[in-house]
């Protein structure tokens, strides 16, 4: 099972969002990372079919998802970035009507609604209108909509925004759970939430593709390229203008910085052994 | 004043405010047409017919605009003289008409003088009467006084009787003067005004509550001039809306009433001279009457609003507010309606939200009630504890916004909400696809309030026209008709012949009689009976001589276009279909249309509005077949408005008329004469109803499609209804002919383009082309923006 990307392009007017795009997903979890504007949603919006792509195609086992149509659809679980929903609905009513939507049988959709509304820590909240829920809440519930009918295709924009942190790592195990047999790409800015989890990482910059590669891969890719130093508080300024800057913090009484490049200033230590996918980020996607 | 600008920014309650501005208006000048201008319209030679199962009076009609400026010319012409002097004039006048009527001389502005004259008549009375009303309150205070019933002077009705002899006892003396008063009574008698102003009031307060709704009430009770500040601003905003609100929409009213009662000349005349403030027991001018009825009304305003605020303010969950408001405005709506005046409990009907809402009601009934063994006015009571009660709640409506916490609210009903819901989950689950969609126009798209107005504004509908009788002649032609209605055949003729035999004999009897008389051989009754008889034979010979020119026309006319002439009363087809029913028709058509658009409209800006496009268009159901599901809707949808706004139509022929000759070809019908096909009358009706229930189709196809070019339903609604509903207003009522072929008001009422001869028929199929084609071209457009159905992405 694989999908595909070719030359995929999308222009508005003169701007263009997404640019020759050539990637192959297979099976497994590929977080996907980019600034805004990069291209992550233009690109969820195209492999949803929720916008006309300019250039390109999209193959779904080797046919593309706009002849497929219906029956890519069928194996799409789709959770966009942007909340939507029925606030007069409740979660189960509002899961049930998705699960109709999907074209899932009633029987195997009260047993899925059931199953999800435990995963996504719903059960006892499920007859509240959605109206009244939090923001995190209603994450939880567009995400187990995405995961109705067991898709092949899960697309995940922002899966654990809003999420308090053991909600985050209960969801991110569970979609961790599901990757074996399917394709699912996951777009978020916690770059946490992908390091432990993704079989693959995407980085987008301006519409292009700019690395893509196991979690492990990167971070070694960027081994030389991190060091910490001690900085006066009133050199910081100097150092923020001249070096990508990641963490600053206070060790020992004393501020230091933690600096990412091809160029690094002398002094301080390399530390190969604490490399995160955020220096990685810093490194490829940072202005 | 960033709270000022914040509420006036909110573009819904603008809107809102603009609408129910146009609204009032357009239905202020509206009823007043409906009350004839306030005038008796009944002319002398009216008379009551059975039409149908009921009696009705039926008289030829009058312009009730024309005979309102002839009653104008007619009070300008009396105004100066004296009450008895103007009540003689308009006598002599009346008898001259009436002489006129009765030699049947009469013409049309015979009838506008006679509805003018009898209307200055009736107004000169009451205004002569006055001092007799006066003096008769204290001769019944003596009276009832001598009664063992009333005359403990400690009780509460002896109380009362001295009082109310007390307080119309200062009227003594008071001059009345003849002069136009239809504005002041419009204004007193249009209660819409008081609902709007209600409703302004209450989407007012609604968006203080905003903050609540956007989770943003703890930042502003956080915030240095979130409490007190921010709630005397409120309160001063209240009041402000309150003068704005009264001034606009009973200002409105009364600017229109002047400009339609013939200005504000006559303000400086004493207020009992407009009759329906007769039991007004004050010393004014009706210029003082307005300048207190104003005050008055703002600072109810500003009490109701109040009212609703504090209310509102007190219930933690914004989501109960609205239910909290509809139910106290249900009770004391309830208690204002239903509690009798004699109750025990009827200061729960005068001490009541509603008695501020309708202030008219103080104004124009004098009523006393028990108040602890003292009687005491309902206005008195309204007017003395308004400025109390408005500075009570202020006070604590500022109290609620500074101590009410953001944080602290227990969801008493929460709980008993959320079992419900688990009961409508159990239900809502087991719905399809298309039960959801129903589901979501009734609830999420308010489509069940829709529906209960449109089951309102139909029970408020005519659907039966007067069909007036001329004469006497005419009467006996109907008779006849209804006789031998049937198919016309040589048995009709005999009939008729039979029928005119008799009269004949009738006739032949009385000319025998007359010689006997002249030979003094029969009485004066029995000749004065004869006498009688001829002349109602005469009437029902003519009237016979009528059916009998019909019938041969029928027989040409069925001879000519191949169909079976046949003998119909035709009244219950023109009292529904006919020309007369016309207006019915168009109100009915409208009502259809505009219900029609209200549902739909937010079909698919819904979802947008949701933000649930691009989540549905991901799933596998969520293109064409929830397209086509809201086809499906628009279907059932447009059936039921159809099967309640025209079932109701076809309800009413069948059960006000008792109609035989169903299998009677259409064409018999005079109005159907031109029509194309040889059909039955019951085949022409499915064909009429059919093609309206097509055409209303159309426009719910056409409603479905526009609403998904808007991102939110009010936009969504406002747009369809300019779409759909504007052209058909400007040509319905403001006559704007160029508008005709945007007008699809006349598709939906369908007889205009039957009863118009001059290519009606073309006129009838370019509309269903251009409908059909428009929806069909429509409906394919999204059908394939949607995605295609598997079944033809398949076959491409």
């Amino acid at each position: 099972m694989k999908l595909e990307l070719i030359n995929l392009t999308k222009r508005y007017g003169n701007f263009t969002a997404l640019d020759h795009v050539n990637i192959t997903f297979t099976e497994g979890i590929t977080g996907i990372l980019g600034a805004n504007g990069a291209g992550k949603s233009t690109m969820m919006n195209l492999l949803t079919d929720n916008i006309p792509r300019t250039e390109g195609q999209i193959l779904f086992d080797g046919t593309d998802i706009l002849k497929l149509g219906r029956d890519f659809r069928s194996v799409l679980g789709y959770m966009p970035q942007q909340q939507g929903y029925y606030e007069h609905l409740t979660a189960q009513t509002f899961l049930s009507y998705m699960a109709d939507l999907k074209a899932i049988p009633k029987k195997q959709a009260r047993e899925e609604i059931e199953k999800l509304l435990e995963i996504t820590n719903l059960s006892d909240v499920r007859h509240k209108k959605l109206g009244g829920y939090s923001g995190g809440m209603r994450q939880r519930v567009l995400l187990a909509q995405a995961l109705l009918g067991d898709p092949k295709v899960v697309i995940l924009d922002e899966p654990t925004a809003g999420l308090d942190p053991k909600e985050r790592i209960r969801i991110r195990n569970f979609i961790s759970s599901l990757s074996r047999g399917r394709i699912i790409l996951l777009a978020t800015h916690i770059v946490s939430d992908i390091e432990s989890i993704s079989d693959q990482i995407l980085m987008m910059k301006h519409g292009h593709v700019v690395g893509v590669d196991t979690p492990w891969n990167l971070t070694d890719s960027v081994a030389e390229k991190v060091k910490e130093l001690p900085c006066a508080p009133e050199e910081l300024k100097a150092i923020q203008a001249q070096y990508k800057v990641g963490n600053v913090f206070q060790r020992q009484g004393q501020t230091w910085v933690r600096v990412v490049g091809d160029e690094l200033p002398t002094g301080g230590q390399y530390v190969p052994d604490h490399l995160t996918l955020e220096d990685v980020y810093l490194y490829y996607l940072g202005e | 004043m960033q709270e000022l600008r914040r509420i006036g920014s909110n573009r819904r309650l603008i809107l809102g405010l603009v609408l129910i501005l146009l609204v009032n208006g357009f239905l202020f000048v509206r009823e007043q047409r409906v009350q004839d201008y306030g005038l008796n319209m009944e002319l002398p030679n009216a008379s009551m017919v059975l039409l149908g199962d009921t009696f009705t009076t039926v008289q030829e009609p009058v312009d009730p605009g024309a005979a309102y400026q002839r009653y104008l010319n007619w009070l300008d012409r009396v105004r100066g003289l004296s009450l008895p002097d103007a009540a003689s004039m308009l006598e002599r006048e009346k008898t001259d008409l009436a002489a006129k009527f009765a030699g049947d001389t009469d013409t049309e502005e015979d009838h506008l003088d006679y509805v003018a004259v009898q209307t200055l008549q009736a107004q000169i009375q009451y205004l002569a009467g006055y001092g007799d009303r006066l003096a008769n309150i204290q001769r019944n205070k003596e009276n009832l006084l001598t009664f063992s019933l009333f005359n403990d002077t400690d009780s509460f009705a002896g109380r009362n009787i001295i009082k109310t002899a007390e307080e119309f006892e200062a009227l003594q003396g008071v001059a009345l003067t003849l002069g136009a008063g239809g504005a002041v009574d419009a204004l007193l008698t249009f209660p819409l005004s008081d609902y709007c102003l209600l409703l302004v009031l209450l989407g007012t307060v609604l968006s203080f509550l905003e903050e609540r709704k956007a989770g943003l009430w703890s930042v502003v009770h956080a915030s240095p001039r979130g409490r007190l500040r921010l709630a005397v601003r409120r309160t001063a905003i209240l009041f402000s809306v309150s003068v704005c609100g009264v001034l606009l929409l009973h200002g409105t009213d009364l600017a229109l009433g002047f400009s339609l009662y013939g200005g504000a000349q006559d303000l400086h005349r004493a207020v009992q001279s407009v009759e329906a403030l007769g039991m007004l027991p004050v010393r004014t001018t009706v210029t003082g009457f307005l300048g207190q009825y104003f005050l008055l009304r703002i600072a109810a305003a500003f009490f109701v609003g109040l009212l609703l605020w504090l209310l509102l303010a007190a219930v933690h969950n914004v989501k109960y507010t609205v239910l909290v408001a509809a139910g106290v405005l249900a009770i004391e709506y309830s208690l204002y309606t239903f509690l009798p005046v004699q109750s025990a409990f009827n200061v729960l009907k005068y001490f009541n939200l509603f008695s501020y809402i309708s202030l008219s009601a103080l104004y124009t009934n004098y009523l006393n009630i028990d108040l602890f063994g003292y009687p005491v006015g309902i206005r008195n009571i309204a007017e003395t504890a308004l400025v109390p009660l408005c500075l009570l709640l202020a006070s604590l409506c500022l109290t609620v916004q500074c101590r009410k916490k953001p944080a602290a609210g227990r969801d008493l009903l929460g709980r008993a909400a959320y079992r419900f819901n688990g009961i409508t989950d159990w239900v809502l689950c087991r719905l399809p696809l298309m039960g959801m969609e129903l589901h979501k126009t009734l609830w999420i798209q308010k489509g069940i309030v829709i529906t209960a107005l449109l089951a309102y504004g139909v029970s408020h509908l005519s659907y039966t026209a007067n069909i007036p009788l001329f004469s006497s002649v005419e009467e006996a032609e109907r008779q006849y008709t209804a006789t031998l209605a049937g198919p016309i055949t040589e048995d009709t003729f005999a009939e008729m012949d039979a029928i005119q035999d008799q009269l004949d004999q009738v006739l032949q009897d009385y000319e025998d009689a007359k010689t006997a008389y002249a030979d003094g051989q029969l009485s004066d009754a029995a000749y004065n009976l004869q006498t009688y008889n001829a002349s109602a034979a005469r009437t029902q010979s003519e009237g016979l001589a009528a059916v009998r020119s019909r019938c041969v026309d029928l027989q040409m006319l069925g001879a000519q276009h191949g169909f079976t002439p046949w003998l119909l009363d035709e009244t219950p087809f023109l009292s529904v279909y006919g020309s007369r029913a016309q207006v019915n028709q168009q109100q009915a058509a409208l009502l259809a249309l505009l219900a029609l658009t209200l549902l739909l409209a937010g079909s698919m800006a819904c979802e947008r509005q949701s933000g649930m496009t691009t989540l549905l268009r991901s799933t596998a159901q969520g293109r064409g077949t929830l397209l086509r599901r809201k086809f499906l809707l628009t279907v059932l949808a447009t059936t039921f408005v159809w099967g309640t706004v025209f079932g109701t139509e076809l309800y009413t022929l069948l059960s006000h008329f008792s109609i035989s000759g169903w299998g009677a070809p259409a064409r018999n019908l005079s109005m159907l004469e031109e029509f194309p096909l040889n059909c039955s009358l019951s085949v022409w009706l499915a064909l009429l109803y059919g093609y309206r229930w097509l055409s209303l189709l159309c426009c719910g196809v056409l409603a479905l499609l526009l609403s998904s070019c808007f991102q939110r339903m009010e936009t969504a609604c406002i747009g369809t209804g300019i779409v759909l509903l504007l052209p058909s207003l400007l040509y319905a009522y403001l006559g704007v002919q160029v508008l005709r072929p945007l007008a699809v008001l006349l598709p939906v009422q369908t007889m205009p383009l039957l009863l118009d001869h001059n290519g009606a028929v073309s006129e009838a199929v370019t509309w269903t082309a251009a409908l059909l084609g428009l929806s069909a071209a429509c409906s394919v457009w999204r059908l394939v923006g949607e995605g295609l159905p598997r079944s033809l992405s398949e076959t491409a």
